[in-house]
């Protein structure tokens, strides 16, 4: 209840957020949010500003050259973008530590089990994925060619897919067989 | 090259999510219906599948690298449906875990790459019939690609027209299609190449190692 409670609140927030232009109400906004982060602030903080700095950065610097080039304003503009991009990564983040996704889902048991089995199986792909890398990069003393890091590239992704196919199979024969597609279950 | 929050207007990110929401509910009818109860496990690992392609990444000339974009590789092994979904799921997991994209760009950036992308692959691929050419299949990839990267350009390159203050300074992304289509159609047009290629490449191998076991 506590973790859907969370996402409809920051959902409603994002979306508010979006209807917010002047940069003074998004600056307010923006220290107010910090301020209720409490000791885990400057965490959360400097995580959102890795995540939005790249495109944030690449638009405000055209955008600058192109309004001073115009010989326009783009002071208003650079502090609108900014604080409002970096007030809903900053909101976003909070959300990511206070909600647990799975347990949100709860009310809809096939949309968790859903999101558990694709969680877990992200990671166990992911670690085979790793386990790959660092296989060709420990059998390349130097830098391979392109066509050898293609068709690594390549290998991969089809090691990747086979993969899948099997666990799919496996995860729905073990779903059967603790009764998961029993109706009483889903209900 | 999906988008974050905070760069496109209420209305276009509204608007998608009433074009996308019955998309997503037809696509799970789809998808249950032809898989009944194999579905659940089916889209996770899918899905999980999706999620690991996009973090595989494409050697390009001079040694840099772009991530792998996935959906032409998703489409043509497992469908358009299964692969809409999977990858809608990935935008979504990707904005809520990693907060990576963006929630209010999520059905956006789901309509273009996963139902238009993903529907030009199908559409391409059919039109070439049954032809078993390399061509066959880089084309459809590379068209997927450069349709969803020409969609995502116009979609930002429209936010000048839909809100500025009233000195005429923008509200939301700021440059319009003659900035936003060449500076992300073009390198599309390389890494959809390069896609192609890969895809081709992925498919080849498993059949022959189908063929053999």
């Amino acid at each position: 209840m506590r973790d859907r409670a969370i996402l409809l609140c920051w959902l409603s927030a994002v979306v508010a957020i979006t209807f917010v232009h002047d940069p003074r109400v998004l600056g307010a906004l923006l220290l107010i949010s910090l301020a209720a982060q409490g000791r885990s602030a400057p965490k959360i903080a400097l995580r959102a500003l890795v995540a939005v700095a790249l495109v944030n950065v690449t638009v405000s610097a055209a955008f600058v050259v192109s309004a001073w080039l115009a010989g326009a304003d783009w002071m208003t503009f650079v502090l609108r973008l900014n604080l409002r991009v970096f007030l809903l990564a900053l909101l976003t983040f909070w959300m990511i530590r206070h909600v647990d996704l799975a347990r949100a889902a709860a009310p809809w048991p096939s949309l968790q089990f859903l999101v558990v089995l694709a969680l877990g199986q992200i990671r166990t792909f992911t670690s085979l994925l790793a386990d790959y890398r660092m296989a060709f990069s420990s059998r390349s003393p130097t830098r391979p060619p392109l066509r050898v890091r293609f068709g690594s590239a390549g290998r991969q992704a089809s090691a990747m897919l086979e993969k899948a196919e099997r666990q799919s199979e496996e995860l729905n024969q073990g779903m059967r067989a603790r009764g998961f597609f029993d109706r009483e279950f889903l209900q | 090259m999906h988008i974050p929050d905070g760069l496109i207007a209420p209305q276009a990110y509204l608007a998608a999510a009433a074009i996308a929401i019955p998309c997503w509910a037809y696509a799970v009818k789809r998808v249950s219906t032809a898989l009944d109860e194999a579905a659940i496990p089916r889209l996770a690992v899918l899905t999980a599948l999706a999620f690991v392609l996009s973090t595989i990444m494409l050697p390009l000339p001079g040694g840099t690298s772009a991530h792998l974009y996935g959906m032409g590789l998703l489409v043509l092994a497992f469908g358009l449906w299964p692969a809409f979904l999977a990858f809608s799921l990935v935008l979504a997991l990707q904005a809520l875990l990693l907060g990576a994209g963006g929630i209010t760009a999520l059905p956006v950036n789901a309509l273009t790459m996963g139902l238009v992308g993903g529907a030009v692959v199908v559409g391409a691929r059919s039109l070439l019939g049954a032809s078993r050419s390399a061509w066959a299949t880089v084309l459809p990839v590379w068209l997927g690609v450069v349709v969803a990267a020409t969609g995502l350009a116009l979609v930002l390159g429209a936010q000048p027209l839909l809100g500025s203050d009233a000195a005429g300074r923008p509200l939301f992304f700021p440059f319009g299609p003659a900035v936003t289509l060449p500076v992300i159609v073009l390198p599309h047009m390389i890494i959809g190449l390069l896609e192609g290629v890969l895809t081709w490449m992925v498919l080849g191998m498993l059949e022959s190692r189908r063929a053999t076991t």
